[in-house]
């Protein structure tokens, strides 16, 4: 048994290292990035994450919107490259560089939390070929098998740009709690979409914390969102819709989008149909439930109450 | 083994300081007034998040009662934990023996905390093992009063009290912090089930005011959330089955709700490690610390917590400890397992400098690889208000008390100041008229081998400001001899406060270290 194990992982790494020699066009096979199927978000992994979002060097992930500014780098910030953003052989000294990170000409502005296999964001790539989207994910395997997939996807495009849809540019992934780490890569009002596609259930009540939609993780969607963001939710458990439907109409700054305004969003057809869970789903003939949310003006502060403040001091 | 003085809490010119489950106040002479012995009955332990009235403030201390391991609210019972190593977990791990010989002394419910309105009138305290917030009236010459005694859901690891001293928040384990009104009235009548569900939680309003209608939880009969039609996994299959399992637990009846009011106001998926509440002219924040590097700056207002203003991001370890100094409302200082303190433009979310203490703690300890900081404390002598805004810092084991001074935006060191234990916690004197230095109260360990052998020293001791003396600055006051004194306090000894081993007290002082991450492998 455990020598199977052993093989099973070697080839995975003959596999993938094979893969990384060259600049491949093949597409990764997904059976060489199997992994269990949960993560436990509330544990320590072995993250890469910057400590906040200026630290963060988008350079690698994003190659073709770097800025090459002439500025010589005297910053003393470390920068941090995100993990997956490179082929394994690099090596860790390279992923921190000691000085300021590359900027790009644009800032990720949409994200896919719990990206999965990445499915969406293949689809959304050619339908927003100037935005930048990120997946986020938080098993290792199937981040690797994303940034490969997408690795080639580029590269088949380099070779044949006039037969593909999109280069394939302004996607990546990467591997991320986002539960405990969405603020260490967003500023505040950085994006304008997140999609919560599939969620895991997480069906016995005292899991529902660990839910990816939660009163608490909805007041950090709503700081990474600028107002009139939109978060696309889509699950095929009607219970896990109700609860997405229930805890973000609650949140203040979150109001319902109409069905209407809904369906005019060619992102919620792609939602449905393109994301691999939605395509299995769809083989089952299962049903999908769609909900998505507008992310409202924050209202004006309110200050704690100085006259009565002031009225108590001279009372007392 | 002598459990050490570990909690400190100055209240005007009363000192209270907490020794194992033993509040004890003192006059600014360190001669004991009073003391308050935490006395969880069972049943409040069994029967849900009850707040039993304890007649402990009146009678004498009762013996310490056993207090079986098994029956601690089955809610925390296989919980995924949010880090990997508290002292907590040890616990737990334990509680699957349904035979206690004896109270466990990780049963005991040490006193974690000490906190007071800033118009001296009431106490609160949080108990460890017991995760109970403790309300008192304090009538302003050492005396209490328990008023209320609140277990929480989660663990309560640290609490602020909001500017109108009306509010506690508490930040829990579970990194959740809830708003629980001040005074709390028992008359069950006035019970409402406004146990906060997640759901209603963000969206509920609460002015404060028992009049304000918080969202009742509702009792919808539990149903499985999936049928055979949703299944469309291998996975979601066994989350069915795992939830019918979960639907049979639930049935036993043992998740019960606390019966008062406490309102989520925010969260981060991380243990929270402290909360401050701070001000900018009107407007009111909370600033909140996690153990994964975070310090999060949210609006104040019970209505407006659900609202993030931003972050002070930059910490590589964990956040355990920040202070805002007094007459510098901007500033925030921090510092955890870092190499460095932190000092912030908490409102900007902008990092002013940087000054690492680890470098100071090698002069004393050159083996030194890194620290805890377990605590950090400012004060500004009252006498003179242009006068210096002093930091004090207090790293895990490490014996010595490190003060700077925080000039503009950043730390200069002022002194390090050797002590005869380990500091565990520290409050300024207020001056007296007999005294006209500043002082300063620390509670020590004594024991600073670790092994139990140095325990039985003094434990309390005061500093005190010379800055005219040849060797100018903080000086240990009359030899440190200065010890507290009081029948109150003697009696302490012989009730069984000795009983703890010295493996075990060791687990309850010396926590913040257990906060660094002990990362798995994946895959
Ligand atoms: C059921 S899959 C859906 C994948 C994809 N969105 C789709 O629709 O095909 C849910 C994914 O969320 C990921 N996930 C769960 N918790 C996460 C977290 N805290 N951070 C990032 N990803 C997470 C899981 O690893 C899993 O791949």
């Amino acid at each position: 048994m455990v020598d199977s194990k052993k093989d099973k992982r070697q080839k995975r790494e003959e596999y993938r290292a094979a893969l990384h020699q060259d600049d491949t066009t093949e597409l990764p096979r997904k059976k060489f990035y199997r992994q269990r199927a949960h993560a436990n978000p509330f544990s320590d992994h072995q993250l890469i994450y910057p400590p906040s979002p200026d630290q963060m060097d988008w350079s690698l992930m994003y190659p073709a919107y770097v800025v090459e500014d002439d500025k010589p780098a005297d910053s003393e910030d470390t920068a941090m490259a995100a993990p997956g953003a490179e082929t394994e052989a690099q090596s860790s000294d390279e992923l921190v560089s000691s000085t300021e990170p590359k900027r790009l000409s644009k800032e990720v502005e949409v994200a896919d939390i719990g990206c999965g296999f990445g499915g969406l964001l293949i689809a959304l790539a050619p339908v927003m070929p100037d935005t930048l989207i990120l997946g986020l994910e938080i098993r290792v395997s199937v981040t690797q098998y994303v940034v490969d997939r997408i690795k080639a996807l580029r590269a088949q495009n380099e070779l044949a740009p006039e037969s593909n849809p999109n280069s394939y540019n302004n996607i990546a992934c990467l591997r991320a709690n986002t539960m405990k780490f969405l603020p260490n890569f967003f500023r505040k009002f950085q994006l304008s979409r997140i999609f919560i596609c599939f969620p895991d259930p997480h069906f016995k009540a005292r899991k529902h914390k660990q839910r990816i939609v939660s009163p608490t993780l909805n007041s950090e969607y709503a700081y990474a969102l600028r107002p009139g963001g939109i978060v696309y939710t889509i699950t095929d458990v009607p219970d896990l819709h109700h609860w997405m439907v229930q805890h973000f109409d609650a949140h203040r700054s979150f109001e319902r989008v109409s069905d209407e305004d809904q369906n005019a969003d060619p992102c919620v057809a792609i939602m449905r149909t393109e994301t691999e869970e939605g395509k299995k789903v769809e083989r089952h003939s299962g049903q999908k439930y769609v909900a998505c949310f507008r992310r409202l003006e924050d209202p004006p502060f309110e200050e704690a109450e100085a006259e009565a403040e002031a009225e108590k001091k001279v009372e007392e | 083994m002598a459990v050490p003085y570990h909690v400190l809490k100055v209240c005007g010119e009363v000192v209270f300081a907490a020794r194992g489950s033993t509040i004890y106040s003192f006059n600014s002479s360190l001669e004991c007034i009073s003391a308050w012995k935490c006395d969880v009955k069972p049943k409040a332990v069994t029967g849900g998040w009850g707040a039993e009235p304890s007649p402990a403030a009146e009678g004498p201390p009762a013996k310490r009662r056993r207090v079986a391991a098994d029956q601690a609210p089955a809610v925390e019972e296989g919980q995924a934990a949010p880090e990997s190593e508290t002292p907590e977990k040890g616990n737990r791990r334990k509680k699957g023996s349904n035979f206690v010989q004896k109270s466990k002394p990780s049963d005991r419910p040490f006193v974690q905390g000490l906190y007071n309105t800033s118009d001296g009138c009431h106490l609160v305290a949080i108990t460890g093992s017991d995760k109970t917030i403790w309300v008192f009236e304090h009538d302003g010459a050492g005396h209490l009063t328990q008023l209320s005694q609140r277990m929480m859901p989660k663990r309560p690891c640290s609490l602020a009290i909001t500017s109108d001293n009306k509010t506690i928040l508490s930040a829990d384990k579970f990194g959740d912090v809830f708003a629980l009104p001040l005074i709390f009235s028992e008359d069950p009548s006035d019970l409402k089930d406004v146990t906060n569900s997640p759901s209603s939680a963000a969206a509920t309003p609460n002015t404060n005011s028992r009049s304000s209608t918080p969202t009742t939880t509702s009792k919808k009969p539990f149903q499985p959330q999936a049928n055979e039609f949703t299944i469309h996994t291998k996975r979601n299959l066994k989350a069915l089955e795992n939830q019918k399992l979960s639907l049979t637990l639930k049935n036993t009846g043992k998740l019960a709700d606390a019966n008062f009011e406490h309102t989520l106001l925010l969260g981060h998926v991380s243990m929270l490690t402290a909360v401050l509440v701070a001000a900018r002219g009107p407007r009111q924040y909370i600033i909140t610390a996690d153990r994964d590097e975070h310090i999060r700056v949210s609006r104040g207002s019970m209505s407006q917590a659900h609202i993030i203003e931003g972050f002070c991001l930059g910490h590589d370890d964990f956040v355990s400890t920040m202070s805002i100094p007094a007459g510098r409302p901007e500033i925030l200082v921090s510092g955890g397992g870092d190499d460095d303190l932190f000092v912030w433009d908490w409102a900007a979310g902008k990092l002013l400098s940087r000054t690492n203490i680890l470098e100071r703690v090698q002069k004393l300890v050159p083996e030194t690889s890194r620290i805890a900081v377990r605590h950090l404390f400012t004060c500004r002598p009252q006498e003179a208000a242009d006068g210096p805004t002093w930091v004090f810092a207090i790293c895990e084991r490490v014996p010595a008390l490190f003060c700077y001074e925080l000039k503009e935006g950043s730390l200069h060191h002022v002194q390090t100041i050797p002590t005869p234990g380990n500091p565990l916690d520290i409050d300024y004197l207020k001056p007296v008229a007999s005294v006209s230095a500043p002082r300063i109260l620390l509670a020590v360990d004594p024991d600073i081998s670790g092994d139990g052998t140095g325990r039985g020293g003094p434990s309390l001791l005061v500093l005190s400001w010379e800055p005219a003396s040849a060797s100018g600055g903080w000086h240990l006051a009359s030899g440190g001899s200065q010890g507290p004194s009081g029948d109150e306090e003697k009696k302490g000894e012989q009730e069984g406060e000795d009983e703890i081993s010295n493996q075990e007290l060791q687990r309850i002082l010396y926590t913040t270290e257990t906060l660094r991450k002990t990362i798995m492998d994946d895959e």
